[in-house]
């Protein structure tokens, strides 16, 4: 099983700088309306209000008392238990007794039917968790207003900030014992479930991967190889025998990337790849189609030509590169030998170039479809880490529908955080491809225009639109506000991992983990600061 | 006005608003008033005439639309002056899936009392307010005098300066009821203020140094019990075990100095009588206030 899809690692100093100018951006309109606000209500004493309230939020924010805290928290877990919110339980063991009779497929490869087991078990805690987190969520503090008996809690010294703190703390304890139970059984589930014979390959593979350069078939340098008419532009593809490569530049090796090589013994380098064939022709039947690889050392440009190996698709490709190089040297027509880290990897950089040795055939690649392959780590640390992310996501609905519940109604806030899991759920790459250009189109006004002149996006523009700047300084703001919405509607699909463990690879933490991680955090400050505000300067009482 | 005052009410006025922000009800219309510390103020009025409107707004619940407090020489929305505050809501308030142990310790944490604090103080309350067989029992099971019970035990977890009860006999049993006075005057002697609500004018009369009546959010009496409710021009004489004869020859005595006997009876509730009458007069002439004499030489107009 491989990977689909290519994510880079974010770069975190422009993830905070981007973060940084939107919590800034919101938080001087913020701090701007309220004071106006703050003014209209009472023109006498309003700028000294607002700065009274701003001071002491400030305050309320920062010395907040463990033990009321754990006390809030405390309450609010009790009461899930009570009212019998871990009876979801109930749901989670009923699936799972029955989900086995309808996934077990004999027909399926073993690694398929692997992978679907993964996928179920996942799912399944997603599904559950998500619904229980948004419900406790939304409902607690409007309940506990319609009630009343946040008025005895807040006739005490106690801050908004720990109630509303208190509050996210103690569902996400509730959350977290929920995912903690059904992850654990999950995982006994799917050890239980899976074939004798399959057991080895419950794995986390963890992948190094390069950057991918191609050569066309005249041997020149190209950004992609040739497109076979799939409307996915996924992978590209070298043509068989012809000067046509695939070249991978590798960064950061130290001869800790070696294992043992299990047939000779010796250390070795492990290289995987899942390249996909494209025949032309039918070729000899039977057969599979070949590659090579040729080692690089970008300094000396020393090449060492490894030997053929046959493409399974579908299959792990695995190549073992010893440590100690026997080749034949084209040049010297002779056999020499080479150290790995000696003569080709040279300031931890090495280079892998593939071709594809069949006439008239065609290798198809993508940039995570060629490795190198670091130790294996056990499965429970690729689906742990799969939990973890469905654990942020849980977080962050938390920590989102305490904060709408502290401006709305139960109902309201339910609907609001699920309308806006689903826009960030869908939406996202949509307006992702927008804003990068992809879609084809304009801006909101120039689109205005067009639709009313019936003319479509493809069309050249009309004159006086290329020509009226106003237009397009307008739709520059617009595409403006776009971007920074696009940032404050969380992109929910952030926290599957389960491609990753489904198709036996460790989650990364670069690309996946610590992306979700921060996601979370830097909606956490500004919702605490949102949801305080909101329960301190509202009256309490039931409407 | 005196500077020491545990609860200054100046001109406080609350308009509940609907979500559009269009007045619905004036609920207390410009409540001027004081405690001071050390007695038992008791506020009266008919229902929905702002009692609790103003007790909560006292607490910073709900925000008045004019007029200013100090509570404990804070303001209102000051969360640190809930230390020395306990507060017993009109109906009690509290979490239903909680035993009555968990609910004092719950609420002794929020004081960041110490476990062994806490643990003693409990105990000692539960006791008090005779709840030791029910102690671990959830709330949603008590009775509702039950609940009022815990819900006092509640607002006394702190040992509080300032002691706020919203209607505090309502649902207690005759021995409650005579318990809960017992324990109000025993806060007064402990040196603490306590505001109370109530209709019930005998537990009022017996335990309330001062009142004040509320009759549709505005001040209509204000003072010392036994001042209000002594009539000047009429003299009252109580006693005991009078023998018909003796009452004539009183009778005698007193039209002998041209005195009229008005009437020979049993002492009644006489607070009931100035409640009644207040009210009488505040439907017959609304608009009329109660002003502090204090107040009165600045300010000689007493209608709106
Ligand atoms: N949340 C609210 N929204 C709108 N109006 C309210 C609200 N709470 C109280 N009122 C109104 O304010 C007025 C005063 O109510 P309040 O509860 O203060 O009376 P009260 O003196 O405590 O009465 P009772 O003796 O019945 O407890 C009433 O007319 C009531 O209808
Ligand atoms: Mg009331």
């Amino acid at each position: 099983m491989n990977l689909n899809f290519d994510k880079q690692p974010i770069d975190i100093l422009q993830a905070l700088a981007n973060w940084g100018l939107i919590f800034g951006a919101l938080l001087c309109i913020g701090l701007v309306i309220a004071l106006i606000l703050s003014v209209a209500i009472n023109p006498k004493k309003g700028v000294s209000r607002f700065f009274e309230n701003l001071g002491e939020g400030l305050r309320d924010l920062f010395g907040m008392s463990l033990k009321r805290l754990g006390a809030i928290t405390n309450l609010t877990i009790k009461e899930a238990v009570r009212r019998k919110a871990l009876l979801v339980f109930v749901v989670f063991a009923v699936l799972f007794m029955f989900g086995g009779w309808f996934l077990s497929n004999t027909n399926n490869r073993a690694e398929l039917q692997l992978s679907v087991y993964v996928s179920f078990v996942l799912t399944a805690i997603g599904w559950l968790i998500f619904p229980v987190a948004l419900i406790l969520a939304c409902w607690g503090i409007p309940e506990d207003i319609r009630l009343r008996s946040l008025h005895t809690v807040v006739t005490k010294p106690v801050k908004r900030s720990e109630i509303v703190l208190g509050r996210i703390l103690g569902f996400i304890g509730v959350g977290t014992i929920v995912v903690g139970i059904m992850s654990v059984l999950g995982y006994v589930w799917i050890l239980r479930q899976v074939p004798e014979k399959v057991q080895s390959r419950l794995v986390a593979r963890v992948p190094v991967y390069g950057s991918l350069n191609f050569r066309d078939r005249e041997g020149q340098d190209s950004e992609a190889g040739v497109n076979t008419g799939d409307i996915n532009p996924y992978r590209s593809y070298i043509e068989g025998a012809s000067k046509a490569r695939a070249k991978w530049s590798f960064e950061g090796l130290s001869p800790s990337v070696l294992q043992t090589d299990p047939d000779s013994g010796e250390a070795a380098l492990l290289v995987e790849n899942s390249f996909q064939a494209f025949r032309t022709h039918k070729g000899v039947i039977d057969e599979v189609l070949h590659g090579q690889y040729t080692l690089i050392n970008p300094e000396t440009n020393l090449r060492v030509q490894l030997p053929q190996f046959p493409i399974y698709e579908f299959r792990q490709n695995l190549t073992w590169i010893p440590q100690k190089l026997a080749y034949y040297n084209e040049d010297t027509k002779k056999t020499e030998t080479k150290d790995l880290f000696d003569d080709l990897v040279s300031d931890g950089k090495l280079m892998v170039e593939a071709r594809c040795v069949d006439v008239g055939q065609f290798l198809g690649m993508a940039r995570p479809d060629l490795f190198l392959r670091l130790p294996d780590r056990p499965f429970a640390s690729s689906f742990f880490k799969s939990v973890f992310g469905i654990w942020l996501m849980m977080v962050l609905i938390v920590v989102l529908g305490v904060t709408a519940s502290t401006f709305v109604k139960g109902p309201v806030a339910t609907i609001l955080l699920f309308t806006l899991i689903l826009v960030g759920t869908g939406f996202n790459q949509f307006m992702d491809d927008v804003l990068s250009g992809e879609v084809r189109g304009a801006g909101l006004v120039e689109s205005g225009i067009r639709i009313l002149n019936h003319g479509n996006p493809i069309v050249e523009k009309p004159e006086s639109l290329e020509e009226s700047m106003a237009v397009q300084n307008v739709d520059q703001v617009f595409t403006g506000m776009l971007w920074g919405v696009s940032h404050i509607i969380p992109n929910f699909n952030m926290f599957s991992f389960k491609a990753y463990t489904a198709s036996g690879f460790d989650v990364p933490m670069k690309v996946a983990v610590l992306p979700a991680l921060l996601m979370v955090i830097g909606f956490f400050i500004p919702c605490l600061m949102l949801g305080y505000f909101s329960l301190k300067l509202r009256e309490l009482e039931a409407k | 006005m005196s500077e020491n005052a545990v609860i200054e009410i100046r001109n406080l006025t609350k308009i509940y608003r609907d979500f559009w922000g269009r007045p619905k009800v004036r609920a207390v219309n410009s409540l001027s008033l004081d405690v001071k510390p050390g007695e038992v103020f008791g506020l009266l009025g008919p229902n929905g005439s702002g009692k609790t409107t103003t007790i909560k707004m006292l607490l910073g619940l709900l925000f008045p639309s004019e007029g200013e407090i100090r509570i404990l020489g804070k303001p209102a929305t000051d969360v640190s002056k809930n230390e020395y505050i306990g507060y017993l809501p009109e109906e009690s308030y509290l979490y239903r899936f909680l035993n009555a142990e968990e609910t004092l310790d719950f609420y002794g944490r929020l004081f960041d009392m110490t476990t062994a604090e806490r643990k003693q103080r409990t105990d000692e309350l539960i006791k008090m307010v005779g709840l030791d067989k029910a102690r671990r029992r959830q709330l949603k099971e008590y009775s509702k005098g039950m609940t009022r019970r815990i819900g006092l035990a509640q607002a006394l977890i702190n040992n509080p300066k300032l002691v706020l009860l919203d209607e505090p006999t309502s649902g207690l049993d005759p021995i409650g009821t005579r318990e809960m006075k017992d324990l109000i005057i025993k806060l007064k002697e402990e040196g603490k203020t306590v505001v109370m609500c109530s209709h019930l004018l005998a537990d009022v009369q017996d335990v309330c140094d001062r009142i004040a009546i509320l009759y549709n959010g505005e001040l209509k009496q204000l003072g010392k019990v036994d001042e209000l409710l002594a009539s000047q021009d009429k003299t009252q004489i109580v006693s005991s075990l009078l023998s018909d004869e003796a009452v004539n020859e009183i009778k005698a005595v007193i039209t002998k100095h041209n005195g009229t006997v008005e009437e020979v009876t049993n002492p009644t509730t006489s607070l009931e009588e100035l409640f009644l009458q207040t009210v009488a007069e505040s439907q017959a002439r609304p608009g009329q206030r109660f002003v502090a004499e204090s107040e009165k030489a600045a300010n000689t107009t007493t209608v709106d």
